[in-house]
């Protein structure tokens, strides 16, 4: 308001004369003249918020209303003039009648409210934990390394009686199709006989493919495979010499050929990882 | 040290007392002359009769030159409608504006050659006409008060500069920013009931005629007085004058109170340019028949009230005075209790300036929780004390007497004497001021009233957050 006065410059004297003081109190005006057109864009039976309409409405005397350029302009009611607004649309059915006592009703608005702001509550704190899950998790490995530890082998590649080697997780992985011949006679071994006694059905799913890790498990070469005393591998560092199951017969090495975790996705293709 | 001088000053005194020295007789005058036991068993016992219409008459004799006499009501602004709100106050205007056998200056004529006083009040639920005169002019009294509630003249010209006088008398309770501000809290407390309601100005002779009519009718009013009034003859002049009210109501229309809802809700009426804002909050309390009264009483005995004149400083007994006067938190708070016939509100309202009202609203909230859950023995002991003290002490004179016995008998139906007030007081335990405390206080939602500068009061939602602790 003073700003605008200030740089009014020459019309500083004439801005400040403009506040009306509205006399006598309970003598409403009656609001404007409605003007009949296609679009009436406001509503010209809701009263508006200014002087002519407010003039009736303080029990106050003398200056109630004032409207000024750069002054302040209001309306001063007696506080008893003021009406609090009813809020009905806003209630709980419970409190909407104002001749019934709110207290029965309010340990059950409470219960209510609570219960909503408590499952509220539990919801967002969910919704936070997998958030903050996922962002974290995101700095963990990600999906084409996790790739890299599995390996898919396609079966019908293998003939009878061969043995072959992948690559996996950096050491080798030996796939061996078995003849008949050699699951009979691996199953028919004496547990006694082992130094690490397994029985071949443990350490195959199905026992046409024996997979087992091709590092020896005496000093860690890899073993030549179709070799040895046993029919099985043969490791020429140290002469251990294992049987077409992978288990140690003969020679330094203490334990069988590890067998890793895989899984048959269909007769022709395992999943080993 | 201190302790023992005192002792053998007062063992002196006594003794110089007991030989009637009279210069030394003054010494007496220090001393109580009646212990507090024996003022609560002394005082004489308020006598209560009915009249064939339902009028009821009390009165307590202690033997003084002077009275009080008055009639007490039980109608108020929480009887009237939309339409005739604000009759009661007008009304009471118009009653010393002459009866129909005295005109104003008769009236005013006989009672100031009484040398009486005769003033009225309205509130929301009584009103009370009353004349403070000699014991011997209770006769003259009593048929004034008579001719003034039954046969008030009420002549349209009066009407016209009365309300003149009606609006010019709204215009000065605005400057009185303490009514303002709790008016504003009954009007936002009890919105859209009669309780909340705000007063009219257009009203009619007609108007005024019917709330009479409606409302001044014998089973509704109590006689009551104190003072040097014999209580056969009170019956006696009550029976001359008053026997004609009516007890019938047209059309059977006896204006039953329905209950007032309580909103929990705020109202601001900022204006920086005031000095000082007043800020009221207050929870629903209990009405003035309940037996929670008392703890109620005691719990605001304990947070108690101040202002800048106490002279305690920081030795005073109540928290909140102590952090009042510590941190300048306010100018003055009091802790209130208006109870009506079904309903109440239990608040405190304080002064302070533009830049304490977010700390001095903390601390008070603070306090009503202290009472709900940490309250002591040496608190409530205090404050019991200090409730006893206000209620004898209130009593002194003929006209609040006058004014306790009218308001009890439309209250509680009988006066309750100081003994059983007291027995009701001592029955106050910690546990129970906790037990109702919490009741009325815990987790209510609040109305909230200010007015003047009070940019700093928070959010409601912060000021209802504050009505529980999370460490309970």
């Amino acid at each position: 308001m003073m700003s605008v006065a200030a740089r009014s410059g020459a019309f500083f004297p004439y801005m400040q004369a403009t506040a009306f003081a509205v006399p006598g109190p309970l003598k409403a005006l009656v609001p404007g003249v409605v003007i009949k057109g296609d679009q009436i864009l406001l509503n010209p039976k809701k009263t508006f918020l200014c002087r002519e309409s407010l003039s009736g409405q303080s029990a106050k005397t003398g200056p109630a209303v004032t409207v000024s350029i750069n002054g302040n302009g209001g309306v001063r009611f007696a506080h008893t003039d003021i009406r609090v607004p009813d809020f009905s649309d806003y209630r709980r059915p419970e409190v909407l009648d104002p001749n019934k006592s709110s207290q029965d009703s309010s340990e059950a608005r409470r219960a209510f409210s609570y219960l909503l702001t408590g499952a509220a509550t539990v919801v967002s704190i969910y919704a936070a934990k997998t958030v903050v899950t996922q962002f974290v998790s995101s700095m963990s490995a990600s999906a084409d390394v996790l790739a890299m530890s599995k390996i898919e082998i396609k079966l019908s590649d293998i003939p009878e009686g061969k043995n072959m080697t992948f690559k996996w997780r950096g050491k080798p992985l030996f796939v061996r199709h078995r003849t008949e011949k050699e699951i009979a006679a691996e199953a028919a071994v004496n547990l006694m006989e082992l130094r690490d006694p397994q029985h071949d059905k443990d350490r195959v799913i199905n026992p046409t493919w024996v997979i087992v890790l091709g590092v020896c498990t005496h000093l860690g070469c890899v073993p030549i495979a179709n070799a040895g005393d046993f029919g099985g591998y043969y490791c020429p560092c140290h002469g251990s010499h294992y049987d077409a199951s992978g288990r140690i017969r003969k020679g330094p090495a203490p334990l069988n050929l590890e067998v890793p975790y895989y899984e048959f996705a269909d007769d022709d293709t395992v999943m080993v990882g | 040290m201190a302790a023992s001088v005192c002792r053998v000053g007062s063992t002196v005194g006594r003794s110089l007392v007991k030989s009637r020295s009279p210069i030394l007789l003054s010494l007496r005058r220090g001393q109580a002359s009646v212990s507090y036991a024996q003022s609560l068993l002394g005082a004489p016992e308020t006598r209560l009769t009915a009249l064939d219409n339902g009028l009821r008459i009390a009165s307590e004799e202690t033997g003084q030159a002077t009275c009080t006499v008055g009639l007490w009501i039980s109608v108020g602004s929480r009887y009237e409608r939309e339409k005739n709100n604000g009759a009661g106050f007008f009304l009471e205007h118009m009653a010393f504006k002459g009866t129909k056998k005295h005109p104003q200056s008769a009236l005013e004529q006989q009672v100031e050659s009484m040398g009486a006083h005769l003033s009225a009040y309205t509130s929301r639920e009584h009103t009370a006409y009353y004349i403070k005169a000699l014991s011997k002019d209770l006769p003259k009294a009593v048929e004034l008060l008579s001719e003034v509630v039954q046969s008030c003249s009420l002549n349209e010209a009066d009407i016209e500069q009365q309300r003149g006088v009606v609006l010019r008398e709204l215009e000065e309770v605005e400057s009185n920013l303490q009514e303002v501000c709790l008016d504003l809290l009954h009007a936002t407390a009890y919105q859209g009931t009669p309780l909340g309601h705000r007063t009219q100005q257009n009203l009619t002779r007609h108007d005024l005629v019917d709330y009479i009519n409606s409302h001044y009718k014998a089973p509704r009013m109590v006689l009551a007085a104190a003072g040097g009034v014999n209580h056969e003859e009170l019956v006696g002049l009550a029976t001359d004058h008053l026997s004609g009210l009516s007890f019938e109501y047209e059309g059977d229309a006896v204006p039953v109170l329905s209950p007032c809802r309580f909103t929990g809700s705020e109202i601001r009426m900022r204006d920086d340019a005031l000095p000082l804002a007043h800020i009221a909050i207050a929870v629903e309390g209990a009405s003035a028949a309940s037996p929670d009264i008392i703890p109620l009483m005691v719990a605001n005995a304990i947070i108690g009230s101040y202002d800048l004149t106490y002279g305690g400083g920081k030795h005073l007994s109540s928290r909140l005075a102590r952090l009042s006067v510590e941190e300048n938190l306010c100018h003055s708070f009091q802790a209130f209790h208006s109870a009506y016939s079904d309903t109440g509100l239990l608040g405190i309202h304080f002064v302070t300036d533009r830049n304490n009202i977010d700390d001095m609203m903390h601390w008070s909230q603070n306090a009503w929780m202290n009472l709900c859950t940490t309250v002591t023995e040496s608190d409530v002991a205090r404050g019991k004390n200090a409730l006893k003290a206000a209620l004898v002490g209130q009593l002194n004179g003929t006209t609040p007497v006058c004014d306790d016995i009218g308001r009890h008998i439309l209250n509680y139906g009988r006066r309750i004497p100081l003994a059983e007030w007291d027995a009701r007081i001592d029955a106050v335990t910690p546990k129970i001021v906790r037990d109702i405390c919490s009741k009325y206080i815990y987790d209510k939602c609040p109305a909230v009233a200010a007015v003047g500068p009070i940019e700093q009061l928070s959010d409601y939602n912060r000021v209802r957050s504050a009505m529980y602790w999370l460490r309970f």
